[in-house]
């Protein structure tokens, strides 16, 4: 029943596209570049700029060696150690805030000692944003990048080691090159996911203008006062999601 | 015997209301309701009805909820709790919702204009409340201690507790810069803030003080410096099932229904 499969495939276009539309259709376009501007909506992009990039360089400092042992070190209970890392994927992010605020919150067991220790509290701070942004969007890059180390061709290192190069001149100038492709995805696909994180942000760092609230919690909180200037901040959002996955299509497109 | 005398007070209570024109003489539901009420005992009352309410009422309003069911085993009532501004704006858009219960009169006047809903009636009063990491570390006493203190969690500034709670602070006379001030999306969120995130201070509806127990520590605002925050109810114009919930809101003002808001700290309507 091709009909039936293409019924359904249009349904579920719709589904999507549709809310979409909505949202187009409600931006006050001649006056989007205004509302973008008023102080309360320019700081939380200028904040939520700031927090996703810091997030996405964590994750690729932290996350990128992560990806580098989940494809190419045996080590026992690996499996269960990929899925906790992988967890924030799946978690409710509220909970992934509640879970934050259990472990970084100035009475909780490592909050605690940061406090007493060196007088460093993450939460209502925007190094808290940036924790949180980190602790959701890392696995994105992650598994992007694993799945990118595992698709490497091993005789080119091979033939590097036969070469006399060293292990960290084969991982920089032939694993780096040749992976860098799904490096850069597996960044730009924890950059989007960062941009977006509500949840675990207002949990675990809070709401301060300029601060701690990023774009989407500044939407959350200006749709009952400046529903204008909400919608032209999701459509930012909405615009910088489209062109992330326009950057990410042609090599999703390769490798199908 | 509990479950027979209820409804018949349910439904006294409602001829009353719209005998005396509390229940809104232009509206439609209300009078429907009172006519089936001599040929339909009021405990064959069947439906759900969809309650949109202010967060602060989330425990009085759970209570309240069962109690009528156990009253009318045919009626039920599901809650959508959050803040008043958030559900206001869901009703305009449509949001399936027959009773709204907000927690100022402006949020639901709102709606009033739009014609959206049958006349209101105020249910519950609440007042205003500083609250503090459990123990009062900080030894908050006063309004003007606020400007001394670290991180201070209040609503959003379109959120009822938001705006309760700067004419409370402009009251006394105290200014706190935005930078130290994180904005709970609800009084349940902004309470959260203190109970177990890392704010030292909020202010919250007294009722919320109360049910997050001994989290927290409630510092009395004086009367002078306080608000009292209006809590109306009504019947939307759309709600497909009026009877139902007109028989809630009456439930609501009934006295037991007023004795359930008074245990949660609510003060009476006037």
């Amino acid at each position: 029943m091709p009909w039936l499969v293409g019924l359904l495939g249009l349904l579920g276009f719709a589904l999507v596209v549709l809310p979409l539309i909505g949202l187009l259709r409600e931006a006050s376009w001649s006056n989007l570049w205004s509302d973008l501007g008023t102080p309360q909506a320019w700081a939380a992009i200028k904040l939520s700029l700031v927090c996703s990039l810091w997030a996405t360089a964590l994750a690729l400092v932290l996350g990128v060696p992560l990806a580098w042992v989940f494809a190419r070190v045996e080590f026992p209970g690996r499996s269960f150690v990929w899925a906790l890392t992988v967890l924030p994927m799946v978690l409710p992010p509220v909970v992934a805030g509640v879970a934050l605020l259990d472990a970084f919150g100035r009475r909780s067991f490592v909050g605690a000692r940061l406090y007493d220790w060196f007088h460093v509290q993450l939460t209502f701070s925007t190094a808290g944003v940036v924790l949180a942004e980190t602790f959701v969007a890392m696995p994105f890059l992650v598994i992007t990048v694993e799945a990118a180390f595992r698709a490497l061709d091993r005789r080119y290192e091979d033939a590097a080691v036969t070469l006399g190069a060293s292990r960290w001149t084969v991982f920089r100038r032939v694993i780096l090159p040749m992976a860098g492709p799904g490096i850069a995805a597996g960044a730009v696909l924890a950059w989007a996911r960062a941009l977006g994180e509500f949840g675990a942000t207002i949990t675990f760092a809070g709401n301060i203008q300029g601060r701690t609230q990023t774009t989407p919690l500044a939407v959350y909180l200006l749709l009952e006062s400046r529903p204008e200037v909400a919608t032209a901040l999701s459509v930012l959002l909405l615009g910088v999601s489209v062109t992330v996955l326009a950057l990410l299509r042609r090599r999703w497109l390769a490798r199908a | 015997m509990r479950v027979r005398t209820t409804p018949w007070f349910a439904a006294v209570l409602m001829v009353g209301l719209v005998a005396t024109g509390c229940g809104s003489s232009g509206s439609k539901a209300a009078p429907t309701a009172a006519a089936k009420a001599p040929t339909t005992t009021v405990s064959k009352l069947t439906g759900t009805v969809t309650v949109s309410a202010a967060a602060s009422l989330t425990e009085a309003f759970g209570k309240i909820g069962a109690d009528f069911h156990a009253a009318n085993p045919g009626a039920e009532t599901t809650f959508n709790f959050g803040s008043s501004g958030a559900l206001e704006l869901q009703i305009e858009g449509g949001a399936p919702a027959d009773t709204f219960a907000s927690a100022d009169q402006d949020t639901m006047a709102k709606l009033q204009v739009k014609n959206l809903v049958d006349a209101p009636v105020v249910f519950a009063r609440n007042q205003l409340v500083i609250v503090t990491k459990a123990g009062n570390p900080q030894h908050v006493q006063t309004l003007a201690d606020l400007a001394n203190v670290g991180t201070i969690s209040l609503c959003g500034l379109t959120v009822p507790c938001g705006k309760y709670a700067a004419q409370i602070l402009q009251t006394a006379g105290v200014t706190i810069p935005e930078s130290k001030v994180t904005r709970g999306v609800d009084v349940k969120g902004t309470l959260q803030a203190v109970a177990t995130g890392d704010a030292d201070v909020a202010i919250v509806y007294v009722t919320d003080a109360k049910s997050a127990g001994t989290s927290v520590a409630a510092v009395t605002i004086p009367a002078a410096q306080n608000a009292v925050a209006t809590y109306p109810i009504a019947t939307l114009k759309a709600s497909g099932d009026a009877a139902v919930s007109d028989a809630f809101i009456a439930y609501v003002m009934s006295a037991r229904g007023q004795a359930t808001l008074r245990s949660f700290g609510f003060l009476p309507p006037s």
